[in-house]
Parts: structure tokens; sequence; C-alpha cells
């Protein structure tokens, strides 16, 4: 659809994504260390690993929202500064306030007027594009509603709308599908999907294994560190997954079924 | 305009010119409030109006001039200073947020009261009537004091008209406005030194400790009878310039009626009525359930998902 080459023009070789040497801190709790991978081309890409394992705060720290304490990341080669033009970032779903005053149409408006400069609201074009995202994630018919009255699965659309109002070409997703059903985060996925497919990169953060599986092309396994990362068939391997999930031994035999499960089907 | 006129004929200069002033700090209160209230900052607000009264003191003491906009001027920094100890206290400590406000609210006012007792039982020069600051006192303003009060308001106002898109992108989510690139936390801290300059311009028409409730009940009300950002800003500043006015109205034919108390009350009657009676969120609409919003598209293999919400958290 677009033409995303501009940015390789310069850095032919640097990979799309890559971390280095990341090592993030809360206070003196350190939450990650040393992570340090890259994600070559465009693809699917889940970050995945147990609860506090830090995969949110892997996607904030490459955001510059959470300070980190070493390390670098890279965006084409360059510093985010660069090129945040070119990059959307989904948060969670719950550290907004969903009664704010804002309709769907409003939200997904921030997302195309948040490329334009200071005290410009925008016009035409910016609302066209508003409406054409609300299309794509199937919520054209709410654009007029207040954004509380949703559904779960359907807020995470609302804020998956706003990231392509961006026309981004990096899209960094926190735990897109917490709280959405099933039939939800197929719909999701499709639209994930779909964008791979027009040559994005999309990174997010996932707990769920099966699905996992099922969807992503390459993952990474984080537990405060880099487990593994490649592609998913390679990564998600019962002895990863173990280590991955040390010391979490209920949730493991879960774990392992779900892989044998999803190795199955796929 | 013949109203306009014949009113003019009737009441003083004066009085015209102050309830203008303060009508204008009671609207801009509202459209401010909107932003502190939505930001889930009131409690701030309210910290940053009880530290005022320390500044007002000091700068009398200080600068030996009873001028309104010098005593303001105190009370703004003051305020600033309360909102500074905030931070520093989140920062530095592990006292939650709502104990940190109750900590440096009640100490900046137990400094604000003692320094003022203290000035006018010393008797020192101006002190007289300091305590006109505590629960706003318009009918000793000047119509000079008054224009300054408009002045600031309207300037206000136009910060918030002017950097609308920029204010709700960062009330709304400012994880996501940081991460397009705007300055999220100075957008923020200007929307919190608005509100500090909200309460500190509405300390004459509501006092120390009541004019909190001008930023804070008219974005309350508006909220019940809108879900857009803008029409909520027009219908708290209308609330808020009705309550100020009345305040000025109804104390000018008591002398020895405080301002504040009755602004109080006029915007609470709003609240009342709204918070019972506004379509939809009021609640007597909701006793009744009348509320559903039809024709609207709802996916039918999107079920509420709160249950999901609370077992699934963050990692």
């Amino acid at each position: 659809m677009v033409e995303n080459d501009s940015a390789s023009k310069m850095h032919v070789d640097a990979p799309m994504l890559e971390w280095h040497d990341l090592t993030v801190a809360y206070g003196r709790r350190p939450v990650l260390w040393n992570v340090d991978f890259e994600i070559p081309k465009p693809c699917l890409f889940g970050i995945i690993g147990p609860n506090g394992a830090g995969k949110s705060t892997l996607l904030k720290a490459s955001l510059d929202l959470v300070q980190r304490a070493g390390g670098s990341v890279r965006f084409w080669g360059q510093p985010l500064a660069q090129v945040r033009s070119r990059i959307a970032y989904v948060p969670q779903r719950e550290t907004v306030d969903w009664d704010f005053p804002v309709t769907v149409m409003d939200v997904v408006r921030m997302g195309a007027t948040s490329k334009l400069g200071w005290f410009q609201r925008g016009g035409k074009r910016e609302r066209e594009l508003a409406l054409s995202s609300l299309d794509r994630v199937g919520l054209a018919d709410c654009s007029n509603r207040q954004i509380g009255k949703l559904s779960g699965g359907q807020q995470q659309r609302v804020f998956l709308a706003r990231a392509l109002a961006r026309e981004a070409e990096i899209y960094l997703l926190d735990e897109p599908m917490a709280g959405v059903d099933a039939g939800s985060q197929e719909q999701i996925f499709n639209i994930l999907v779909n964008l791979r497919d027009q040559g994005k990169l999309i990174v997010a953060v996932h707990h769920d294994i099966r699905t996992a599986v099922e969807w992503f092309d390459a993952v990474a396994l984080i537990d405060m560190r880099l487990v593994a990362a490649g592609p998913t068939a390679e990564i998600l391997t019962p002895e990863n997954l173990a280590m991955t999930y040390s010391g979490r031994l209920s949730v493991l035999d879960e774990i392992g079924e779900a892989v044998e499960r999803g190795g199955r089907t796929s | 305009m013949i109203h306009m006129t014949a009113l003019a004929a009737f009441i003083p200069y004066n009085t015209l010119v102050v309830a203008a002033g303060v009508a204008a700090v009671g609207c801009a209160a509202g459209v401010i409030g909107t932003f502190g209230v939505l930001r889930k900052r009131a409690l701030v607000g309210d910290a940053a109006a009880h530290a005022t009264l320390v500044g007002v003191a000091s700068a009398l003491l200080l600068t030996g001039q009873r001028d309104l906009a010098i005593l303001l001027v105190g009370g703004l920094i003051s305020a600033m200073v309360a909102i500074a100890f905030l931070v520093l206290i989140r920062k530095f400590t592990r006292t939650r947020d709502d104990a940190a406000i109750a900590i440096v609210l009640s100490v900046s006012f137990g400094i604000g009261i003692t320094f003022i007792s203290g000035m006018v039982s010393r008797g020192i020069p101006g002190s007289g009537g300091l305590e006109r600051f505590l629960l706003g006192h318009t009918a000793s303003l000047t119509a000079h004091d008054a224009t300054l009060l408009g002045a600031v308001s309207a300037i206000s106002v136009l910060c918030v008209v002017v950097g609308l898109k920029e204010a709700t992108m960062v009330a709304f989510d400012p994880d996501f406005a940081t991460a397009a690139g705007w300055p999220a936390a100075t957008i923020d801290f200007v929307l919190v030194a608005l509100v500090a300059v909200m309460v500190v311009v509405g300390l004459p028409a509501a006092g120390a400790v009541l004019v909190t409730a001008l930023v804070v009940i008219p974005p309350a009300v508006a909220r019940q009878w809108t879900e857009r950002i803008v029409p909520m800003l027009v219908i708290a500043g209308a609330v808020g310039l009705i309550s100020a006015l009345s305040g000025v109205m109804i104390s000018s034919l008591a002398v020895q009626l405080p301002t504040g108390p009755i602004v109080v009350l006029v915007a609470t009657s709003f609240l009342i009525f709204s918070v019972f009676l506004a379509p939809c969120r009021g609640i007597v609409w909701r006793t009744r359930s009348a509320c559903v919003f039809p024709s609207d598209s709802y996916d039918g293999n999107d079920t509420g998902t709160t249950a999901d919400t609370v077992t699934e958290r963050k990692s």
C-alpha cells in the first residue's frame, strides 16, 4: 500500500529493530538484564514470558517511557528520536480512563493529529485517515460512541485504529489480547497479519503460548533476561519454556500441553 | 442591552466590574478544572489552594504592600512550592499519593494560618483582613483588582483553547503522547500550573479553603451532561460563571457574608440536580435503565470482559 523503503535507503543493512545490552531497573530492583537481540525484517513478532518478566518494560524502555539503566535500542539503525513518526505504540488497555469524555472517532483522530505540529488540529485528511483506520478494525459504525460504551475487544481495536492512523511502519503493542475473548482475538490477529503482509513490523507483548504458536512468525522468550529469540517453531520448545517459566511449575504442565496441541495444528 | 444599561444605572460601577471579573474567574476555573479533574488532579489542586495562604502572608510581610497582584503572586509561588513538594515526596519516599497530598495540604495550611494569625495579632500593617483569603470576600475587591483577575482568567482559558489538542491527548493517554514524541510531562506540568493559577485567582472569590470547589464541581456537573470534551468545557465554564456570579451578587447584599460558601452552595445545587436528573448518567435515568444506546452495532462476539481484565494483569 505505502512504500516503506524510505528508511532502508540510508541504512540498508541495519535491522528494523534491535536491542543492545538493554538493562532497566526500577529503583534498585533490576527488571531487565542485558537484553540483546534483533528483528531484521517485517514480521509478526511476539514477546512472551511470565508475569513480571519485564515484557511491557521492554517496550516502554524502547520508547523512552521508562529510563534505561544501560544499553541501547535502534530502529533501522537509528535512535528513536529520529524515527518517531514511523513508529506507533499501543499501550495496555487499562492504563487509560475509559470514562474519558471522548468518542471512538476522537481517539482515533488523535493518532492522525499526533503527527501534526503544535496546535494543528488537523482537517479533512486526518478525519478520513481516522475513518479508514476505523474501517480496517471493523468499528466504522461505532465512531460516535463514547469509548466507555465499548466491549474490551472493541476498546482494544480502537487503540489499534489510533495506531493505524499514525501510518507507522513499526507497531509496538502491549498486551493487545488482554481481556479480549477468543473471537475478538482472532479478529485482532487478522488485522495484525494484514499489517505484516503490507510490510510492517508488529511487535506484541503476549502471554498465551497456544495462540502465540498459532500466529507469531517469530518470538522472544523473556524472563528478566532474554531466554531465546527466533522463529516461533524453533524457540517455543519445552526446554526453552521450562527455562522461561522456571519456578512457576504450576503453569508448566499447561504450557507443555499447549505447545503440543499448537504444534499439531500448525 | 436595555437591561444592561438599566442595571448599570442602579448598580455602582465598581460592583459591576467586580461581578464581571469574578464571573470570568468562575468561568475559567470551570474550564481549567475540567482538565484537572480528567487528569485526576482535584486533590492536588486542593493542596495547592491551602498552600496559597503562606505565600499571601509572606508577600505582605516581605513587600509591606497590600496590593492584590503582589499577594496573589506570593500565593502562586507557595502553591507551586507545595506541588513541588508533592512531586518530591512521590519520588523519594514510599508515602502514598493520598497521604502525601494530605500531608502537604495540612502542613502548608497550618503554616499559613500561623503566619496570618501571628501577623494580625502583632498588628503588622495591612494584615487586617488577611483572613478574608480564607473564605473569600469579593465585597472588598476594587475594580482594578477585578480587572486583573479577569485578565488572568482570560489568558488561562486562551491557553487551553489554543492547546486543546495537546491537552486532550496528554490528559487521555500520556504514554501514547510521549511515544509519539510529545513532551507529555511538560504539557502535564502546564495543566497543573494552570490549576494552581486558577486556585490563586479564585482566592478572593472563594478563599483558600473552598476555592477547589470552583475548580472541581463545575466539571463534575458538566460530565453528567455530555460525553464530549468541548461541550464539557463549555458547560463547566458556564456553571462556574453562574456560581461565581451568584456568590458576588448574594454576598454584596449582606456585607458580612463571605463569598466562598455561597459559590460552593450554588455550584453544589447544580451538581445535585445533575447527579439525579442528567440524561443517561443521572441516578433517576439509571435506575429506570431508560438509557440504552440504540441502533449501535454491537458485535455479538464481543462480550463484557471485566472478569478477564481482573485476572490478566500487566506483566
